[in-house]
């Protein structure tokens, strides 16, 4: 192993897909021995490396070289790529090329940091002492570190419409457009991929990598976490996105990660529990609509109440939970009874039944009577009173 | 004027004073003394009598939160404080030894008064212990034939604690507006 490699660089890739990021890793930690590692934000980064020759990344190193950045800056090319102040690899890359252009950046960043000591030129961004990052091995060790704490996101009707997106209105009354309209399959979706992933990282005990054209996420199934770089707002977007059976086998990739041969600098805060992402996810991909293997016909039961402190609360999602857990419903049932829009009651079991919590009840005597209506407790208004002030109304 | 009452109960440390602290109008008054028992090596102060906040309602009215002392020897206050209790609000410290024992006993403790109304369980000190899961609490709750709210919670936060007395309230009646 290098000598030098007590510190190892941190180098902060652009412009590179999931898996030739994912090869660099294993090329950095593998041959390289550990002289470099990734790290995911590119402020967190000493060196910055730039693939020259895809379009979009000759952008991205154009707009880097005009800001005059003080770190250094390596471009991989298939030609000899010239300018002042970046260091250069002729594709494809040797080994023992890419331990002498780390040294040169390792030298270059020490010459900056002694230079700013100095007060010659300004101090770069500190690398050392930034929030902690997670090596994959040690996530994996339970009770080192869990996910970040997420309070609850309420949501009423108005601000529901704007997380969700516009959607259809749809008439409790008219089963034909619940047949039509109101269903998806959650396999023609980004969460059927994750789901399926899930299941099988369960099932292996193993950390996965599911790599797309989108963003690469790390499904670690003992801590029960995720871990997705992309945002919240990339995500929906995504999620709402049918995806052609093409994409489905063709551009998914789903590979172990040995925890002994890689690490990677992950930001902690983009760690997720499994629960709370495939929450939201569902949610952002139901739009509203109840997913096509429940029969909206026969009721439904909720296993146990979800925990509402780490998850989006959909509207009205307390009072369906309170209802549901006395007993099966159909979901029409469940609207009709709390005089809501059956949207909320699909929007709540999409979610629900994506984490397991929500089931098709298909026992003879759940279908055989219809569920009583909600008996008014003694003291509903003095209830609605606390209620009203518990909610800051 | 009657007293409405929504007590706060759970063993030592378990977050009953702070959680009453979240969602009472008036700072609440606290009975701590120092730990002489075995609380001593969870906390340096503990309650030794009960912890007491009130939520001020629109028209005048008050709920009393009422937290039970945690210690066991204080077991014969229980019964004098639940009288005409709204419901139950348990809390757990998923950092004991077996939190489970503290929920089968505390349910057991205060069986009457959750058949008579409802309880929910605000399970705390996640962050520092990931182990047992919800999941894990629901799976005790099973025998139980209890199917309450468990939520994870963080008695300083008044958004969790406000969540788990709302879930106590939806229990008691689905049907009350949002």
């Amino acid at each position: 192993m290098m000598e030098n490699n007590k510190r190892p660089l941190k180098v902060a890739l652009h412009g590179m897909n999931g898996r030739t990021i994912k090869t660099m890793m294993l090329f950095l930690q593998g041959p390289c021995e550990g002289a470099a590692n990734v790290v995911v934000n590119a402020e967190d980064a000493d060196v910055d490396v730039f693939d020259g020759d895809s379009p979009g990344s000759k952008n991205l190193l154009e707009q880097h070289i005009q800001k005059k950045n003080l770190k250094p800056v390596i471009v991989f090319s298939l030609q000899d790529f010239v300018q002042e102040g970046v260091l250069s690899l002729i594709k494809p890359i040797k080994t023992s090329d890419m331990l002498k252009v780390l040294e040169l950046a390792k030298t270059m960043v020490a010459e900056h940091s002694k230079k700013a000591v100095d007060g010659a030129i300004p101090p770069m961004p500190q690398t050392g002492t930034e929030e902690p990052r997670l090596q994959l091995d040690e996530s994996e060790k339970p009770g080192l570190k869990t996910a970040k704490h997420q309070t609850a996101m309420r949501l009423d009707e108005k601000s529901f419409n704007e997380f969700i997106g516009v959607i259809e209105d749809i008439d409790a009354k008219s089963p034909k457009q619940f047949i039509n309209d109101a269903h998806y399959n959650p396999k023609d979706y980004y969460q059927g991929f994750i789901q399926s992933a899930l299941a099988i990282a369960q099932e292996k005990g193993q950390v996965l990598l599911l790599e797309s054209d989108w963003w690469p996420i790390t499904l670690f199934p003992r801590t029960q976490e995720v871990w997705l770089e992309a945002s919240d707002v990339e995500l929906k977007g995504f999620a709402g996105i049918q995806l052609n059976r093409k994409t489905k086998t063709a551009d998914l990739f789903l590979t172990p990660v040995d925890p002994e041969t890689l690490g990677i600098g992950g930001a902690l805060d983009k760690f997720q529990s499994m629960d709370a992402f495939l929450w939201k996810l569902a949610c952002w991909t139901s739009r509203g609509r109840y997913p096509h293997d429940i029969d909206f016909k026969l009721p439904i039961y909720l296993k146990n109440w979800p925990n509402f402190t780490r998850l989006v609360i959909t509207p009205h999602a307390l009072r369906i939970s309170a209802l549901l857990i006395q007993g099966p419903r159909t979901m029409t049932n469940v609207a009709q009874a709390l005089n809501i829009k059956p949207q909320y009651v699909f929007v709540f079991v999409s979610a629900a039944y994506a984490v397991g919590l929500v089931g098709q009840a298909r026992r003879a005597e759940d279908v055989l009577v219809q569920a009583p209506d909600i008996e008014p407790s003694k003291g509903k208004r003095l209830l609605g009173r606390i209620m009203s002030k518990l909610r800051g109304n | 004027m009657s007293q409405y009452k929504i007590i706060f109960t759970g063993p030592v440390g378990a977050g009953k004073t702070t959680a009453i602290n979240s969602i009472s109008d008036v700072p609440p008054i606290k009975t701590d003394a120092s730990a002489s028992d075995m609380a001593k090596a969870r906390k340096a102060a503990t309650t030794v009598a009960m912890d007491y906040g009130i939520m001020n309602l629109e028209g005048g009215e008050k709920i009393h939160l009422y937290g039970t002392p945690g210690q066991e020897r204080f077991d014969f206050m229980w019964d004098i404080l639940v009288t005409g209790g709204i419901g139950l609000i348990l809390l757990l410290d998923n950092t004991r030894a077996d939190p489970f024992t503290d929920m089968r006993f505390f349910l057991d403790a205060f069986k009457k008064f959750i058949a008579e109304t409802n309880v929910a369980i605000g399970v705390t000190q996640m962050d520092r212990s990931n182990k047992p899961t919800i999941a894990d609490y629901h799976a005790q709750l099973q025998v139980s034939d209890l199917k309450p709210p468990v939520f994870a919670v963080d008695a300083r936060a008044k958004d969790d604690i406000s969540l788990l007395v709302q879930s106590l309230l939806y229990s008691l009646d689905p049907g009350l507006a949002e």
